[in-house]
C-alpha cells in the first residue's frame, strides 16, 4: 500500500477513510452501481497513469513538507506523460524571451498534452467527492476545457471563423480519427475475436449529433434560400437570431442527455469490466488519491496554465491527444464500449455543449457568431455523422470499419487542405 | 325504435363475424380513445316515440366525444363569415371547428368499416384518414395558393413525424420510466422506407432546378419550370404506385406486421366506459354514411374559410404564411390523432402510437401530395413537387432523424425529447423566414438575382 495515501490523513473526510478500506481490497473491478460511478471517459485516461513512487517522499524528514510533496508527487509525476511537463515552463520562458514564433508554438503544443491528461485526472478525483452527477457535469466541462478556453479566447479577439473551424475539427477528429484508429487497430489486434459493443450507447449519441447537424443546417439553408430568392427575412440578423434560439435548444438537449446518462438510464453507460493484470503499470482508480481541496486547487491551477498556453496556439488535435491514446489502448484490449464512450461522448460534448455555449457567450459579448458553418464544413459534418451512425449500427466491429472512418477523415482533411481561406480581415 | 334495434342487431351480427381487432387499424384505435359512452339514459326520458331513435342518433354522432365542446365553433364560424366579423375571427373559429369534425369523420369511417370488412375498411381509412389535410390542400389549389398547399402538406408530415411521435415517446417514456418499451421495428422500417422514397421524389425537382440555375445542366423544354413540372408529375405516379403497393403489403400479404398489440384492458371486456370503442357499430350503415357526407361538406366549408382568410390573419398576427401553414394548420388537423397517440404511449402500447404517427405521415407524403399534384394537373394548375430548399432540407433531416431514432426497437424518453427539439428548431426556422413579395402564387421556380438581405454571414 503506497504510503502517499496514508499521508493524506490531513484531509480526513469520511470518504477518505472509507476509501482507504476500499484500497485495502485492492480490487480493480469497478463496482456495479457504486456511489462513485466510473464512466468510460475516466477509465481511458487511467491507463496512462502510473503508480507514484512513494519511497522518494518518505525520505523527507519534515511532516508537513512530506504531505505537500506527496501531493505534488501524485499530481505532477503520476503519469507517464510527465516528461513533457518541462515543455510548459520552456514555452512560457520562450514567450517572455521572444525567441521565435516557431519555438513557442512547438513547445506550447508539447506542453498542452500532459496538461490535458492531468486535467481529466483531477476532474475524476473531484468527482469522487461530489458524486457522479456533479462530477459528470464537471467532467463534461473540464474534460474539454481546452476546447472551451480556446474558443472563448479566440471569440474575444473576434476570430469567429477560427473558432468555428477548431470546434468543427474537434468533432470530426473525435468521430472519424479517434474512433477510426481505435476500431482499426483494435480490429487488427483482435483479428479472430468477436468484437461486440453496446449499440444503445452509440444510438443515443448519434441521435444527439443529428440534432446538432440539423441546428447547423437550418441557418445555412436559410441563407441559401434567401440568396436564391425563395424566402425573405424581416431583419438582417435573422440567421443570428435563429442560431441563438437553436443554441438554447442544443443546450437543453445536452442537459437532457446528462440527466439521462447520469440519473435515469445509468445502466446504459456502465463500462465493461476492466481487468488489469499489470498492477505496476496502471493505478487503481477506485479511490481518490487527493484531498478534495487540493484537487480543486490543482484543477484551477492547471486550467490557468492551459489558458495561458492556449492563448498562444490553437489546435484541436492536441486537446484530444490524451483521450486519443486512451481510446486506442482500450480498443486494443477489445473493450470497445469504453472507446465508444470516449470518442462519441467527446464529440457529443463539443457539438452539443461547447458550440452552443460559444454562441451564447458571444451573444453576451456582443459578437455575431452563428451556427452557420458554411457549406463545406456543414456538409462534411453531416456526412461524417451519417457514416459513423451507419457504421455503429449493428453492435459488432471489425478493422474495416475503422479503416473506413479513417479514410473518410483523410478525404475531408485533403479537402480542407486544398481550399484557401479568404484573406485577412475576415470575420 | 324497431328499425333502429334491427339495424343495431344486424350490426352486432356483422361484428360477431369479425374477431376482435381485425377491422381496427391503429388509426381508428387511437381516435377511439377520445370517445366516451353516450349516456342512453338521457334519451329514454323523451316521451315521443319516433323522436327517440333520432335523438339517440344525434347524441351518438355529436356528443360521444370529449371534443364535443368545440362543436359550437362551427356555427359561430359560419355566422362570422356571413355577418362579416373580422377575418381573423373567421380563421380562428374555423380552425377550432375543424378539430372535432376531423375526429368525427374518423369515427364515422370506422363505423362504416365495421360493416364493410377489414380490407375495405383499411382502404377507407387509408384514403379518408387525413381528409382534413386533403380538403385544405385542394381548396388552396383551387385558389392558386401554392405556398399554402405545399407548406400545409409538409407541415403535416413534419408534425406527425416529429411533434406527435416526439410528445408520445416523451410522455410514454417519462410515465413508464423503469419499464422496457418495445415496439415492432419492422412496421416502422416499412414506413420510413416509403418516406425516404418520398423525400427522394421531392429532392430531384429541387436539385434539377438548382443544377439548371447553376449552369451544370440544361433542359429541353423552354424553362426549368416546365421540366420540373413534368418530372414532378412522373414522380407523383411513382409515389402513388408505391402507396398502392404499401396498402397491398399492409392489408393483404403482411397483415400480421400491422396488427395492433393486444388491447386487453384490465378494466374488462369491450363495451365498458373506459373509452375503448365496442366492436358493435353504434350507428346504422345508412346513418353513418349520411353523417360522413354531411361532415365532409361542413369540413369543406370551413376549409374554404381558412384558406381564404389566411393572408389577412398572417398580417394581423405578424406571422408568415409559411409559419401558419407549416405549424398551425397541421396541429389543428392532427389534434385528435395526437391526443390518441399520447394516450396509447402512456399505456406503453407503442405499436399503436407508431402506427398512427408513421402511418399518417406516410399517407400524406405518398398519397395526398402526389394526388394534389395530379388533381392540379387536371385543373390546369401548375403544382410541382419542388418544395424549395428550406422545406425539403428540413423534411430530409426530419425523416433521417426519425429513421435512426426508431431503428432499434425500444424506446425511452430521450428519443421523444430529441424529436420534439428537432420540431422546435424547424419551427423557429420557419418563424424567421418570410415569403418574398409576389411569390405566394408561384412555384418559386424563378431564381432571382440574389437580394442578399442577410448581412455579414455571406462568405464565399
Amino acid at each position: 500500500m503506497p504510503l502517499s495515501r496514508l499521508l493524506e490523513s490531513s484531509s480526513s473526510s469520511p470518504t477518505t477513510t472509507m476509501a482507504k478500506e476500499m484500497a485495502v481490497r485492492h480490487h480493480l473491478l469497478p463496482q456495479g452501481d457504486g456511489p462513485r460511478g466510473k464512466t468510460a471517459h475516466n477509465l481511458s485516461s487511467s491507463s496512462l497513469r502510473k503508480r507514484s513512487d512513494a519511497s522518494l517522499v518518505r525520505k523527507v524528514p519534515c511532516a508537513a513538507l512530506r504531505s505537500l510533496l506527496a501531493n505534488l508527487n501524485e499530481v505532477l509525476l503520476g503519469t507517464k506523460l510527465f516528461l513533457l511537463f518541462p515543455a510548459v515552463l520552456l514555452a512560457i520562458a520562450a514567450t517572455f524571451l521572444h525567441s521565435g514564433q516557431v519555438w513557442v508554438f512547438v513547445l506550447s503544443l508539447i506542453g498542452l498534452v500532459p496538461l490535458a491528461e492531468r486535467l481529466s485526472f483531477l476532474t475524476e478525483q473531484v468527482a469522487f467527492y461530489t458524486g457522479p452527477t456533479v462530477g459528470g457535469l464537471l467532467n463534461a466541462t473540464f474534460g474539454n476545457v481546452t476546447e472551451v478556453i480556446i474558443a472563448l479566447c479566440a471569440l474575444r479577439e473576434g476570430k469567429i471563423q477560427v473558432v468555428k473551424c477548431s470546434l468543427l475539427g474537434s468533432v470530426l477528429s473525435n468521430l472519424l480519427l479517434v474512433l477510426g484508429t481505435s476500431l482499426f487497430l483494435g480490429g487488427i489486434a483482435n483479428l479472430r475475436a468477436d468484437q461486440p459493443y453496446d449499440r444503445k450507447q452509440a444510438d443515443v449519441n448519434t441521435g444527439l449529433l443529428m440534432l446538432g447537424v440539423l441546428c447547423h443546417s437550418l441557418p445555412l439553408m436559410l441563407r441559401y434560400a434567401v440568396t436564391s430568392g425563395e424566402h425573405a427575412v424581416v431583419s438582417g440578423s435573422a440567421a443570428l437570431d435563429l442560431s441563438r434560439a437553436c443554441s438554447i435548444v442544443m443546450l437543453i438537449a445536452y442537459l437532457a442527455y446528462l440527466f439521462f446518462q447520469l440519473k435515469t438510464h445509468r445502466q446504459l453507460f456502465e463500462p465493461q469490466e476492466v481487468e488489469d493484470d499489470d498492477d505496476d503499470l496502471v493505478i487503481s482508480q477506485d479511490e481518490p488519491v487527493l484531498g478534495f481541496s487540493s484537487a480543486m486547487i490543482w484543477l484551477a491551477l492547471m486550467t490557468l496554465v492551459t489558458a495561458l498556453l492556449s492563448d498562444i496556439i490553437l489546435l484541436p488535435i492536441v486537446g484530444n491527444a490524451a483521450e486519443h491514446a486512451g481510446a486506442v489502448i482500450f480498443a486494443l484490449k477489445n473493450k470497445l464500449d469504453i472507446t465508444l464512450g470516449v470518442s462519441l461522448g467527446s464529440a457529443t460534448q463539443i457539438s452539443m455543449f461547447v458550440v452552443p455555449l460559444s454562441v451564447i457567450v458571444a451573444w453576451t459579448m456582443g459578437i455575431p457568431m452563428d451556427l452557420d458553418f458554411n457549406l463545406l464544413e456543414t456538409g462534411s459534418l453531416f456526412l461524417a455523422i451519417l457514416v459513423t451512425a451507419f457504421t455503429l449500427q449493428e453492435g459488432e466491429s471489425h478493422y474495416l470499419k475503422g479503416l473506413l472512418l479513417l479514410l473518410c477523415y483523410a478525404v475531408i482533411s485533403v479537402c480542407f487542405f486544398v481550399i484557401r481561406r479568404p484573406s485577412a480581415g475576415v470575420v | 325504435m324497431e328499425a333502429a334495434a334491427m339495424e343495431a342487431g344486424a350490426g352486432r351480427k356483422l361484428a360477431a363475424r369479425h374477431p376482435h381487432g381485425r377491422s381496427r387499424t391503429a388509426h381508428n384505435m387511437s381516435s377511439s380513445s377520445l370517445r366516451k359512452k353516450s349516456d342512453a339514459a338521457l334519451v329514454r326520458k323523451v316521451p315521443v316515440e319516433p323522436l327517440r331513435p333520432l335523438l339517440a342518433n344525434l347524441q351518438e354522432v355529436f356528443l360521444a366525444t370529449k371534443l364535443a365542446v368545440l362543436f359550437p365553433a362551427v356555427p359561430l364560424a359560419i355566422a362570422a363569415q356571413c355577418f362579416r366579423f373580422g377575418q381573423v375571427w373567421v380563421f380562428a373559429l374555423s380552425l377550432l371547428g375543424l378539430i372535432p369534425l376531423a375526429e368525427r369523420v374518423s369515427f364515422l369511417t370506422e363505423q362504416i368499416a365495421l360493416y364493410t370488412g377489414p380490407t375495405v375498411g383499411g382502404l377507407l381509412n387509408a384514403t379518408c384518414g387525413n381528409a382534413t389535410e386533403l380538403i385544405i390542400a385542394l381548396f388552396a389549389l383551387v385558389k392558386g395558393k401554392m405556398e399554402v398547399v405545399k407548406c400545409s402538406l409538409l407541415g403535416s408530415v413534419l408534425s406527425n413525424l416529429l411533434l406527435v411521435l416526439g410528445t408520445s415517446l416523451f410522455c410514454g417514456g417519462v410515465v413508464n420510466l423503469g419499464a422496457h418499451q418495445p415496439y415492432d421495428r419492422k412496421q416502422s422500417d416499412v414506413s420510413t422506407g416509403l418516406l425516404l422514397l418520398g423525400v427522394l421524389c421531392h429532392s430531384m425537382p429541387l436539385l434539377l432546378r438548382y443544377a439548371v440555375a447553376a449552369g451544370e445542366h440544361s433542359v429541353l423544354p423552354v424553362s426549368a419550370g416546365d421540366s420540373t413540372l413534368a418530372l414532378s408529375r412522373a414522380c407523383s405516379f411513382v409515389m402513388l404506385a408505391s402507396y398502392v403497393a404499401y396498402l397491398f403489403f399492409q392489408l393483404k400479404t403482411h397483415r400480421q406486421l400491422f396488427e395492433p398489440q393486444d388491447v386487453v384492458d384490465g378494466d374488462g371486456g369491450g363495451g365498458d366506459g373506459a373509452g375503448e370503442a365496442d366492436e358493435e357499430p353504434a350507428l346504422g350503415f345508412a346513418s353513418a354514411a349520411f353523417w360522413l357526407v354531411a361532415m365532409t361538406v361542413v369540413i369543406s366549408v370551413l376549409s374554404e374559410y381558412v384558406v381564404g382568410t389566411i393572408e389577412p390573419t398572417s398580417e394581423s398576427w405578424g406571422l408568415s404564411v409559411s409559419f401558419i401553414s407549416v405549424i398551425l394548420l397541421p396541429i389543428v388537423g392532427n389534434a385528435a390523432e395526437h391526443a390518441g397517440a399520447i394516450i396509447f404511449a402512456l399505456k406503453n402500447k407503442l405499436d399503436i402510437t407508431l402506427g398512427v404517427a408513421l402511418g399518417s405521415a406516410t399517407q400524406i407524403s405518398m398519397f395526398v401530395v402526389p394526388l394534389s399534384v395530379l388533381v392540379a394537373w387536371i385543373m390546369g394548375v401548375q403544382m410541382d413537387l419542388d418544395f424549395k430548399l428550406l422545406e425539403t432540407g428540413s423534411l430530409f433531416i426530419a425523416v433521417l432523424v426519425t429513421a435512426f431514432t426508431l431503428q432499434d426497437g425500444a424506446s425511452h424518453y430521450l428519443k421523444g425529447v430529441l424529436l420534439l427539439l428537432c420540431y422546435i428548431v424547424i419551427g423557429a426556422c420557419f418563424f424567421v423566414a418570410r415569403q418574398p413579395a409576389g411569390h405566394a402564387n408561384s412555384n418559386g421556380s424563378l431564381l432571382d438575382v440574389p437580394t442578399s438581405s442577410m448581412s455579414v454571414q455571406l462568405l464565399d
